[in-house]
């Protein structure tokens, strides 16, 4: 049988990447450091009797891109027509408290400029492949047409209580057939409208697994939304202009800041409020930078960090002792983010920006659990006890049997709020390091296989197994430590850039565990170069920058294992490498920017390429011309067991070895393809290369 | 072959004792002292033809061109600007420093760097050609130099970036600029030295960007290091990455943020003395854009203050040059010359003020040996500015320009600049300090 364990992966990935493609003890410390009267004489601060007057900065920036076509064939056109209003206000409060606000307010036009890709119209009927028929009118047949459904299931000797099939033309609503009383009792419908096939954007999987998934905003089609965790439910408007929630994030920032002087010269510094703290020293990668989460469906992983963070109601203070006889400045700092836990945002499927296409994984399980549906090439075509993975047949299948039943997302309540530690300092060499310990929850999703009280669609009965392919959304508790470093090569011009992190407690998809997913230690790190060059004949009072970073990923006790048709196990490369370099130069005194950036994501074999221009024509307006191309090699190399073959309800659906040998329980045989984890392997980048894009934006100052 | 080896050998062990014999310390004298800190004494400099209250501009500029450093006599001459003359007057510099020197320059001397250095002026006897380290000896003068003092404040501070051939202000900066000297300190405490300092730095400047947007927020931490061989240490930090980036050394030679200055321009020059090989030319009188502040006609008309305070203007060409008068002084003239052959010049000529020994002009050419900029800080009295700044005896940066004579371009900028070491906390020159940015 067929599973789809684990999306687990978001996090190797998603982790990886940032943008543009990017204690206790201490408090502690603090409250014996800092005298009754220091804090006595500072009250708190009150807004609008400073001295100073209200200093407020507005811009508005548009930004309209356009894409080519994706793996269809398909035109796409517009992507992104999003008009950005900014302010940013900074005001002296009393007492010498300080604060910082930013505002924003964005509408993006695609969704109505462009309704046939991202809008009311997108997606449209699909069909879906039955490999067993090639040749025959039946090898692609409509979405709610699947050869194996509820009728022909019982041609092949099921039962009536079989939980196959499910309601492709009944407006409102049908009695679900299935004699099970354990079954759905009515079928919502599900029509074969507003569908996409998952991955047919930038991806081919002839033979394998295809899920048809939903695209058009949740108000016009609500098949698969859901809360993952502020995202995955949005209607058009809310497409639209995301920022006016009930999370109010038009707040950008919204934060009072203070140093307070103590008496032996160092001081406490407290920033209060919502805000963005930032971790560490590299670009584009998030190795110590994760106490935000990250906001993808605003332009993947191309954004400037600062836009796309998503800012959280977060307690700094800092000791500040300053030098020692050892270190030239030392410091300690507690983070302590108080607000309610918030993921990252990985978009929501039929919108231009889904990293790792996982918003449509997401949606397509999800509407799977809840309202059934056609997968194509899942049951076998083989008599069972005949040797062979294949050919397969189409098959419908009945709501509450395969996809996502419950998102678990954790509550406000003091034990969910997340911690962080930082001692930070200079050697007297000019060694610049920190020392980072955090206690925080997984911003990226895990897919737990519930195996107890699961639906068995050969029998409609409700039974308790293993590897099943219906899971629970959670988001686990991940502690980390970790530290980062810069120093400079001065006889090479170079400034060194180092970052490295431990985390427990991260969740992987694992075919190998019969609950589909493992906890496994990850080690990743960074190592940045930078070095300005002075090119003559780009220009010669300019230096051009050349930025070069290297990450690495490892993930200890990662399994994968040779079963008879593949490999199971662990989706995500046990270790990786991915390069960036970025290559900036300077003309007419840093108004003209070209740039270009590269990357390489190793194990991938994936590559992205980003030229721009950027031209200041004045302090108020800006110009922004780029393209970013996305180059794949060969998505085989993605394949990666689909479980088809997981056996939860053998002896239905076992398969047989070529040595006669058969599957007696759960447990799956690596039966592969692309679809739904080689996205994974593909990367942010791999898995958007056909979103290559021209790029133009322009900014103004009021 | 061997006696003539050992000839040169001799030759290089004798003209080696000598330099040593001449870099040796030796008592300062008090007419040494006079020599060096009031110059004026016996009368202002004058020269032939020139007048307080007349005009150099591009029909009588030959006549002065003695007197006129190379970069800015191609300015007048090309038409860019005019100089107003003005008379000359003193500006004696204060009493700790003076008594500083007094105290502790004896026991200076010049090894591999500079050794047995205090506070005060390092090498306050006039410079001499037959000394072959003497430019040395001079940088070293401007790098322990009075400067801004022990600390200052220097907020705002506006730069403008202009095109000059077509009189576009391209861009507007405000900064806000620090110094503050870790090391030989001489009128605030902790004197002379701020500890505990592992590091063993000898100055700090901060920078902070307030407009435009797009580089508001932005900070730079630079640490000048004691050890001259040691290279400074430089942080950045953007905004827009709400974090502190370590900067390679070499982005002092870059152009600043856009701007037509270096790092390594800030003050004349900010560099390390072991940077370049200094040679000096000659002492002479020249014109020097010193004037008194609250005495000047003519005023920005685009930068105000709620406390009346006014900005120093802009003229001529594109209004690169500040509206400002010059007078006579007497300078030591100096020659640098980079170590590095990748340095972005080839030469910077020096005109060091020989009162306040500060590189208040300099000539900057190009690797082809070509004039490309000229650049000028002009010094204003303390006793004729702010009212926080007067019995500083600190002369006051308080206008400059550096003009690309090849783009036609321009960085005019005007300064409000405070001696106040409340504002000047030693705090800021920390690199946690700039996390706590925007």
């Amino acid at each position: 049988m067929y599973k789809h364990k684990r999306n687990n992966n978001f996090r190797s990935y998603a982790t990886k990447y940032t943008t543009k493609f990017a204690t206790i003890v201490s408090l502690g410390l603090a409250a014996v450091t800092l005298t009754p009267q220091a804090f006595g004489q500072e009250s708190l601060p009150a807004l609008g009797e400073g001295s100073s007057p209200w200093k407020v900065d507005v811009f508005y920036e548009n930004a309209t891109y356009f894409r080519g076509k994706d793996n269809t064939g398909n035109s796409v056109g517009l992507s992104k027509f999003r008009n950005t209003l900014q302010a940013e206000a900074d005001k002296d409060l009393s007492n010498g408290w300080a604060f910082h606000g930013i505002f924003r307010g964005t509408y993006d036009g695609v969704y109505q400029l462009n309704k046939d890709e991202y809008g009311r119209n997108a997606g449209g009927a699909v069909a879906l492949e039955s490999s067993a028929l090639a040749g025959t009118p039946g090898h692609y047949l409509p979405f709610g047409q699947g050869v194996v459904n509820w009728a022909t299931a019982q041609g092949i000797g099921l039962p009536p209580s079989n939980a196959f099939g499910f309601n492709s033309t009944i407006p409102g609503g049908q009695v679900n057939p299935s004699t099970s009383p354990a079954a759905v009792a009515n079928l919502p419908y599900n029509p074969n409208q507003g569908l996409r096939v998952l991955f047919d954007r930038w991806g081919n999987n002839p033979g394998g697994v295809q899920v048809a998934v939903p695209v058009r905003p949740c108000d016009v089609d609500n098949r698969g939304c859901t809360d993952f965790g502020g995202y995955g439910d949005k209607k058009r408007s809310e497409l639209e202009s995301p920022e006016f929630n009930s999370k109010l994030d038009f707040i950008r920032e919204f934060y009072v800041k203070k140093n307070f002087n103590l008496d032996d010269g160092k001081q406490v510094f407290v920033k209060l409020g919502k805000q963005q703290v930032v971790w560490g020293r590299t670009d584009l990668f998030r190795v110590l930078d994760v106490i935000n989460p990250v906001d993808y469906s605003r332009n993947n992983i191309y954004d400037e960090l600062q836009d796309i963070r998503i800012p959280m109601w977060i307690l700094q203070a800092e000791y500040r002792m300053g030098a020692s006889d050892t270190f030239q400045d030392r410091n300690v700092s507690v983070v302590w983010n108080f607000d309610q836990f918030r993921p990252n945002n990985l978009g929501q499927c039929g919108t231009p920006n889904s990293i790792l296409d996982a918003a449509c994984i997401l949606r397509a399980f999800k509407s799977l659990w809840d309202n059934g549906g056609t997968i194509a090439n899942f049951a076998s075509a083989l008599p069972p006890g005949t040797p062979g993975n294949g050919p397969h047949l189409s098959t419908d299948f009945g709501p509450h049997t395969i996809g996502i039943r419950n998102v678990e997302l954790p509550d406000w309540s003091f034990k969910n709020t997340q911690l962080g530690i930082k001692w930070e300092g200079v050697t007297a060499g000019g060694f610049s390091f920190s020392l980072n310990g955090l206690t925080y929850r997984s911003q990226l999703p895990s897919l737990h296989m519930f195996n107890v009280g699961a639906l068995n669609p050969f029998t409609g009965a409700i039974v308790n197994t293993s590897d099943l392919i219906a899971f629970d959304l959670v988001y686990p508790r991940v502690s980390l430590i970790g530290g980062s470093a810069d120093f400079q090569i001065p006889d090479a011009n170079l400034a060194v850039r180092l970052e490295a992190a431990l985390t427990h407690g991260e969740e992987f998809g694992n075919s190998a565990q019969a609950s589909g997913y493992s906890k496994n230690r990850v080690f990743r790190s960074v190592i940045g170069l930078d070095r300005p060059t002075i090119i003559p004949w780009i220009n010669e009072a300019e230096a051009t920058l050349f930025s070069a970073q290297l990450f690495y990923q490892h993930i200890f006790d990662h399994e994968l294992y040779d079963r008879p048709f593949g490999k199971v196990g662990m989706v995500d490369w046990e270790n990786n490498f991915t390069g960036t370099l970025l290559i900036r130069a300077s003309l007419l005194n840093a108004r003209l920017n070209p740039q270009v950036v590269l990357a390489r994501d190793f194990k991938a074999h994936a590559f992205a390429v980003a030229p721009s221009v950027s031209y200041r024509y004045s302090d108020n307006l800006s110009f922004n011309v780029g393209a970013n191309f996305k180059f794949l090699d060969d998505d085989k190399r993605l394949h990666f067991a689909d479980q088809r073959d997981s056996g939860s309800f053998a002896p239905f659906g076992a398969y047989t070895d070529a040595n006669g040998n058969t599957q007696t329980g759960p447990g799956a045989w690596g039966l592969s393809g692309l679809v739904p984890l080689g996205a994974f392997r593909a990367g942010p980048i791999g898995a958007a290369w056909r979103e290559d894009e021209i790029q133009f934006s322009m900014k103004y100052k009021f | 072959m061997n006696i003539k080896a050992n000839t040169r050998t001799l030759k290089i062990v004798a003209a080696c004792a000598a330099a040593f014999l001449a870099q040796a310390a030796h008592a300062v004298t008090d007419a040494e002292l006079e020599e060096a800190f009031f110059p004026y004494k016996k009368g202002f400099p004058t020269a032939p033809g020139l007048k307080a209250g007349m005009v150099i501009n591009k029909s009588n500029v030959d006549q002065f061109k003695d007197i006129i450093i190379p970069g800015h006599f191609k300015l007048i001459k090309d038409g860019w600007m005019e100089i107003p003359v003005a008379a000359t007057f003193d500006m004696p510099l204060p009493k700790p420093y003076i008594e500083a020197t007094k105290q502790h320059a004896d026991k200076v001397k010049l090894g591999t760097t500079i050794e047995g250095f205090v506070s005060g002026r390092p090498f306050p006897q006039q410079p001499s050609a037959s000394d072959p380290r003497a430019g040395e000896k001079l940088a070293w003068n401007f790098k322990y130099g009075l400067n801004w003092g022990d600390g200052a404040i220097i907020y705002p501070f506006y730069w403008r970036y202009i095109n000059a051939n077509t009189g576009a202000i391209e861009r507007t900066m405000k900064f806000e600029f620090h110094f503050l000297n870790f090391m030989h300190r001489i009128v605030n405490d902790p004197k002379p030295n701020i500890t505990p300092n592992p590091s063993q730095l000898y100055r700090g400047t901060y920078v902070k960007v307030h407009e435009p947007l797009d580089l508001k927020n932005t900070q730079l931490l630079i640490q000048a290091y004691e050890d001259d061989l040691k290279r400074s240490d430089a942080y950045l930090y953007l905004g827009f990455q709400r974090r502190v980036r370590r900067l390679a050394t070499g982005q002092t030679t870059d152009s600043f943020l856009g701007s037509d200055l270096m790092i390594e321009d800030f003050e004349g020059y900010n560099g390390r003395v072991s940077d370049y090989k200094w040679k000096f030319i000659e002492t002479k009188n020249a014109l020097m854009p010193y004037y008194k502040h609250n005495e000047m006609k003519k005023f920005h008309p685009d930068f105000k203050e709620a406390d009346g305070y006014k900005f120093i203007g802009f003229t001529g060409k594109a209004n690169c040059t500040p509206d400002i008068t010059w007078q006579l002084r007497k300078v030591h003239v100096l020659e640098g010359r980079p170590v590095d052959a990748g340095h972005p010049i080839s030469k910077r000529l020096i005109y060091l003020d020989a009162q306040i020994m500060t590189p208040s002009m300099s000539t900057i050419y190009d690797r082809k040996g070509e004039i490309w900029k000229s650049f000028q800080i002009g010094k204003a009295h303390p006793d004729f500015h702010l009212s926080i700044n007067k019995d500083s005896g600190i002369p006051l940066d308080d206008s400059g320009s550096v003009i690309d004579l090849q783009s036609n371009h321009c960085t005019a900028i005007t300064f409000r600049g405070e001696i106040d070491p409340a504002k000047n906390p030693a705090t800021i020159f920390q690199v946690q300090n700039l996390r706590g940015g925007d």
